[in-house]
């Protein structure tokens, strides 16, 4: 265990989390992030459980879950494994994949409105050039928010998912509270 | 002038506004310009180029005349149409274009000096001397001639932008809008209607005609009820669609508050991206005047705008009591004159160019006469009336005037579609040509009547839908009547005096001939030698008669003489809204390294590198002079050492089985042999042969390897390695991806980086023997945080890059500064970087230009000839192998003044010309190791004169001075401390 203490994109101890109406915007800092792509001709595997989704799909596991991000690749995303080198974890379970330690490449922003998919579908409208109404729960893109390059997951109704690189935490964060912070208005 | 009867405005909500600083009131629904006109207020602005007094023309954003001011202080936006800004409670707004008081402008002399300034005046005047053009000829006449002025001052309110999907977008809420979007609704279709005016309708709240045998108003009230009960429809008043892009994405601004005094916690407009599967395009038509002699009085009007100012605002211009008057060449005039009689004003009789010319009612008409003249200073008191060689005076107080309707197919013009000439209309119409996916419907299709607008937004709604395979049920439609419309081609009425047919730019019928005797036959050429169809209103009332103008002048048919092209916007659209409120240091988003706040506590000063903040330096207390600085953290580098996050240099992580044979044909320099635990430096061409970009390649396995970029190309190296990837060599097995991000780098050089590293990583032997120059291995640190080391060095001392996963960034910058302390470890910046690498004749972006050769860079040879890789047989070439330029160091002869860097070279003696030329200054610095300022830059042979005194020269600045040429390595050139 190193005696290094890690700090949050944002710069912060803990994570940081913002509530505008019925948003609130969290910033996730304990997932590991992997990337997983096939070498030539390889069958695709089934790390922790998971039926790696197509194009445009997320899906979610009981320890980890899986996003398509381009052909025969892959993003694991493994909650809880923020500080362990998870990429050795994704090398063990996908045995021959070409994996890349990718947990801090991003930042993950969760999005949730308590009122149901309305407010989050109205903040989505501000920020992504994404059809609210077909990007329902399952699925998974890669889009602009901001002149930022985001992954964007809907986890549920009522949850989203935003992944920006890392070193643009503070600039996604000041797009995502300005704008539900409008919206709260 | 008081109130009419009836119109749409709520009497119960009066609105107290200011134009010109006096006091005014009007009605919750006026527009600023009907509220003038409800206080006897005609006259509004003055004329761009001849300072007419002007007025009203139009009911709409077509409007070219009246043009104020609105707002004040930093708010204040000049040129806003009165005709469509909304009026709130204490509005206030200023006239333009006069000197002194828009009713004695002392710039009117223009009008009389008028002879002077036709068209083409200012091409053939000041052309000489030339130098006067930019200094005194352009100021003056922008002085004279002009709109409104901006407040200078930066725009205070907020901004949005957003994204919207529909099945269809209806484009105009008339009467066709209203039924596409009603049978759309009702099909369960997700449909957005838009409109730039504040309410639903469109003419049919300016028409007297009834639906349903009621007013218009409640049919579009029920309907508009209906709308709001779908929740697959939103419908967008005050949104203008103002223009249609690739793949069925419109562009459209909401006004969200631009009817409120201040737009408050809320934004002033909103930019939407409307991405549509479908869309009707719904947005009606212009109606055009006639041009004749001094027709550009206020209080002449369009006769359509005339109906609408009575019907729904209840008001009229010209004095009170004065009758008013319609000149028309065909049907539509009469309405206004039958709206204007039921509502009791005075009325003098519709001037009809037919013979054959029927009343609609009880009211004269002249029939086969024109409008031949006008009189009234600042606003109309009288018309002559010519029927054959007859012509006679009458007293009235507005003429309204009717030459029939241009179908809006502003949109439909978009992409290159071309408008159709509908002989039977007179009117051009959207061709088959124009954007895919967008069906014209009502007026804008040539069917402007109500009862056919009203079927044919059903048509248009079914048409869309059953492309996209949904299926429209049965709408029944109101109960209305199609009005005669019969008209004559009737274009302007010939005279000596002027007409006036662009009233924006001040453009006459004479004008538009000059331009024709003066050889400008293409349409193009017309509109800009005389300007018509420019500016804000882009010519909506105009081009069409100047169109038929220059038909007749040229003696060919109106479509024969062409159209202009419409772009984008249809009206104007302002740069916040189009910036969508990303202002200040958030008009891009900042990258912020992961040591950033560690090196803020410092006291670093930062600069921008692309969008990547980086340490630019860290003064210390008593430190005068940047320089004194930068010395310092160059000297504990080169004596002790140091450390600078090189996190923003690009991190690209290669593998698979052929990870090599890619890397061997991305970068010019044999990889393939790189032995894992190495790292190799690296140059990558571009396809024509120049060199891209450098940076360093280490050898993790057999099949994983880890490339560096500079901080400056890194996106794009990654997007051309993945280019090569997926289209060049699909064959490879091979993978990529970004981490740059991932992790944090931290330089670690100096002599006493070895010691400093020995204290935090975990059992590894870092002994020379052990982890040599250019070694790379993943190794842990600090207890068992994983990390990669690589042993390289851009500063030429011994020399350390530290990888660890980027959230323990700041952790190990901390602990590097707190460990080192007594080994006198120091941050380091940009700056200092700088000094490091040009002290050691290391290339960066100011060497690296897209211009530069390996070759030049001495790195020649580094172009592998055993294999072939990208750029490496265009390297060869003829003319590119023969470069003569070479990287060459510079220090100064006698005295040591700063070199500037940008100078060009040359031998001494020789006359500086192109010719003589023999290179440039790239990068130069004060070196605190050798005591005196060096430079970097390229000379022709350069490496072949050494010691040769030649001259650096900045012929812009006067300036030159005698360096020697030495080489670029200034410091330990034989590379024994990096290797130590």
């Amino acid at each position: 265990m190193t005696d290094l203490t890690p700090v949050t994109a944002l710069g912060a101890s803990t994570a940081r989390r913002e509530s505008f109406g019925p948003l609130t915007i969290t910033e996730v800092p304990d997932v590991g992030l992997a990337s997983l792509a096939l070498r030539q001709g390889q069958a695709v595997p089934t790390p922790f459980g998971l039926t790696l989704p197509a194009p445009g799909r997320a899906v979610t596991g009981k320890t980890a879950s899986a996003f398509w991000t381009g052909p025969d690749q892959w993003m694991i995303e493994g909650p809880g494994q923020g500080e362990a080198d998870f990429a050795a974890r994704v090398r063990d379970e996908a045995p021959g994949c070409i994996v890349t330690e990718q947990t801090d490449g991003f930042v993950v922003v969760e999005i949730t409105s308590d009122a149901g998919a309305a407010p989050l579908e109205a903040l989505m409208e501000m920020l992504v050039n994404v059809d609210p109404g077909t990007f329902g729960p399952g699925q998974a893109t890669r889009t602009a928010m901001h002149h930022l390059t985001v992954f964007l997951l809907r986890r549920a109704e009522d949850r989203l998912s935003v992944l920006v690189m890392r070193s643009f935490a503070r600039a996604a964060w000041h797009a995502l509270a300005e704008t539900a912070g409008r919206q709260a208005r | 002038m008081t109130r009419l009867t009836g119109g749409l405005i709520d009497r119960e909500k009066p609105l107290d506004f200011t134009f010109d600083g006096r006091s005014y009131s009007g009605y919750a629904g006026d527009t600023l310009a009907a509220a003038l006109m409800a206080n006897g207020v005609d006259l509004i602005g003055r004329s761009f180029k001849y300072h007419r007094p002007r007025g009203v023309l139009s009911a709409g954003s077509e409007e070219p005349n009246a043009l104020v001011t609105l707002r004040d202080g930093a708010r204040a936006e000049p040129n806003t149409r009165a005709t469509v800004a909304e009026l709130y409670a204490g509005l206030t707004a200023r006239s333009q274009n006069h000197v002194g008081s828009l009713e004695r402008d002392l710039l009117a002399v223009n009008d009389l000096l008028s002879p002077l300034f036709a068209a083409g005046f200012y091409y053939k005047t000041f052309m000489w001397p030339r130098t006067f053009w930019e200094k005194l000829y352009e100021p003056a006449i922008r002085r004279a001639a002009g709109l409104g002025a901006l407040s200078m001052e930066p725009d205070p309110d907020a901004y949005d932008k957003g994204f919207l999907h529909c099945d269809l977008l209806v484009i105009g809420a008339g009467a066709a809008g209203l039924m596409a979007a009603l049978t759309a609704g009702r099909a369960g279709a997700k449909v957005i209607l838009a409109d730039e005016d504040m309410r639903p309708g469109g003419r049919l709240l300016a028409e007297s005609d009834l639906l349903n045998d009621a007013p218009a108003h409640e049919w579009v009230r029920a309907v508009r009820a209906e709308l709001a009960s779908f929740p697959n429809v939103r419908f967008m008043p005050r949104t203008t669609v103002f223009g249609v892009y690739d793949h069925g994405i419109y562009g459209a601004v909401e006004r969200v508050a631009d009817h409120l005094p201040t737009p408050g916690d809320g934004v002033r407009q909103t930019f939407w991206r409307i991405t549509a599967k479908r869309a009707v395009l719904a947005a009606g038509a212009i109606e055009r005047h006639i041009p004749f002699a001094d027709n550009d009085r206020p209080g002449i009007l369009l006769a359509g705008a005339m109906r609408a100012y009575a019907n729904r605002w209840a008001t009229l211009p010209g004095r009170a009591g004065a009758p008013v008057a319609v000149f028309t060449n065909g049907d539509d005039g009469h309405r206004t004159a039958r709206d204007l009689v039921a509502k009791g004003v005075p009325v003098l009789g519709v001037v009809d160019t037919r013979e054959d010319a029927q009343a609609f009612g009880d009211y004269e008409v002249f029939r086969g006469a024109t409008v031949t003249g006008t009189r009234g200073r600042r606003g109309l008191r009288a018309i002559q009336i010519t029927r054959g060689a007859t012509a006679t005076w009458h007293d009235v107080g507005a003429l309204g005037v009717a030459g029939g309707w241009n179908p809006n197919v502003h949109l439909a013009s978009h992409h290159r579609g071309r408008p159709v000439w509908k002989a039977d209309l007179l009117a051009f119409v959207p061709g088959a040509d124009g954007p895919k996916g967008l069906f014209p419907a009502g007026a804008v299709a040539g069917r402007g009547g109500t009862a056919s607008a009203l079927a044919d937004g059903v048509r248009a709604a079914t048409t869309a839908l059953a492309d996209i395979g949904m299926t429209a049920p049965k709408v029944a439609l109101p109960e209305a009547s199609d009005v005669p419309h019969a008209q004559a081609a009737f274009w302007h009425v010939p005279g000596k005096r002027r007409a006036w047919v662009d009233f924006q730019n001040d453009v006459t019928v004479k004008d538009i001939a000059l331009a024709h005797t003066e050889n400008m036959r293409s349409v193009e050429h017309l509109k800009r030698w005389t300007t018509l169809g420019m500016a804000t209103d882009q010519g909506k009332t105009s081009n069409i008669a100047a169109l038929a103008v220059m038909a007749e002048q040229t003696g060919q048919t109106i479509p024969g003489t062409g159209t202009t092209i419409f772009r984008p916007p249809y009206t104007g659209v302002s740069l916040s809204v189009l910036g969508g409120g990303d202002t200040g240091k958030h008009f891009r988003p900042t990258r912020l390294t992961p040591t950033h706040d560690w090196a803020a506590a410092q006291g670093a000063t930062f600069v921008e590198v692309g969008p990547w903040m980086r340490a630019q330096m860290f003064p210390r207390a008593g430190e005068g002079h940047w320089r004194e600085t930068v010395d310092r953290e160059v000297t504990a580098v080169r004596s002790a050492v140091g450390i600078c996050d090189v996190t923003t240099l690009g991190k690209i992580d290669v593998q698979g089985a052929d990870a090599a044979e890619f890397l061997n044909r991305v970068y010019a320099n044999m990889m393939a042999t790189l032995k894992v635990g190495r790292v190799r430096y690296g140059l990558m061409l571009r396809e024509d042969g120049h060199l891209y970009d450098d940076g360093t390649c280490a050898r993790l396995g057999e099949d994983h390897f880890v490339v560096t970029t500079t901080t400056a190309n890194a996106g794009a190296v990654y997007r051309n390695m993945e280019f090569a990837r997926q289209c060049l060599w699909p064959d490879l097995d091979v993978q990529l991806i970004s981490t740059t991000d991932a992790w944090a780098q931290i330089a670690v050089a100096g002599p006493k980086s070895r010691a400093l590293l020995e204290r935090i990583v975990d059992d590894t032997d870092l002994s020379n023997e052990a982890f040599p120059f250019m070694a790379c291995a993943a190794l842990t640190i600090c207890g068992g945080l994983r990390a990669r080391l690589f042993r390289i060095s851009f500063s030429g001392e011994l020399a350390y890059e530290l990888a660890v996963p980027a959230r323990y960034g700041h952790a190990l910058m901390e602990r590097l500064a707190e460990r080192g302390a007594d080994l006198g470890v120091t941050p380091y910046g940009t700056e200092a970087l700088g000094v490091l690498r040009i002290e050691k004749g290391h290339a960066t972006g100011a060497e690296i230009t897209g211009q530069t050769t390996a070759s030049m860079l001495g790195l020649g040879r580094m172009v592998s000839a055993k294999k072939d890789a990208l750029g490496a047989v265009m390297s060869r070439r003829e003319g590119l192998a023969a470069e003569a330029w070479r990287l060459v160091g510079l220090k100064p002869v006698g005295g040591d003044g700063p070199i500037l860097a940008g100078s060009h070279l040359f031998t001494e003696g020789a006359v500086r010309t192109l010719d003589t030329d023999q290179g440039w200054v790239t990068s130069a610095c004060y070196s605190p190791n050798l005591g005196r300022h060096i430079a970097l830059g390229y000379l022709e042979h350069g490496d072949t004169r050494m010691g040769e005194r030649i001259v650096a020269a900045n012929p812009l600045e006067g300036q030159e001075m005698a360096v020697e040429v030495v080489s670029p390595d200034f410091v330990d050139p034989e590379g024994v401390r990096l290797r130590d």
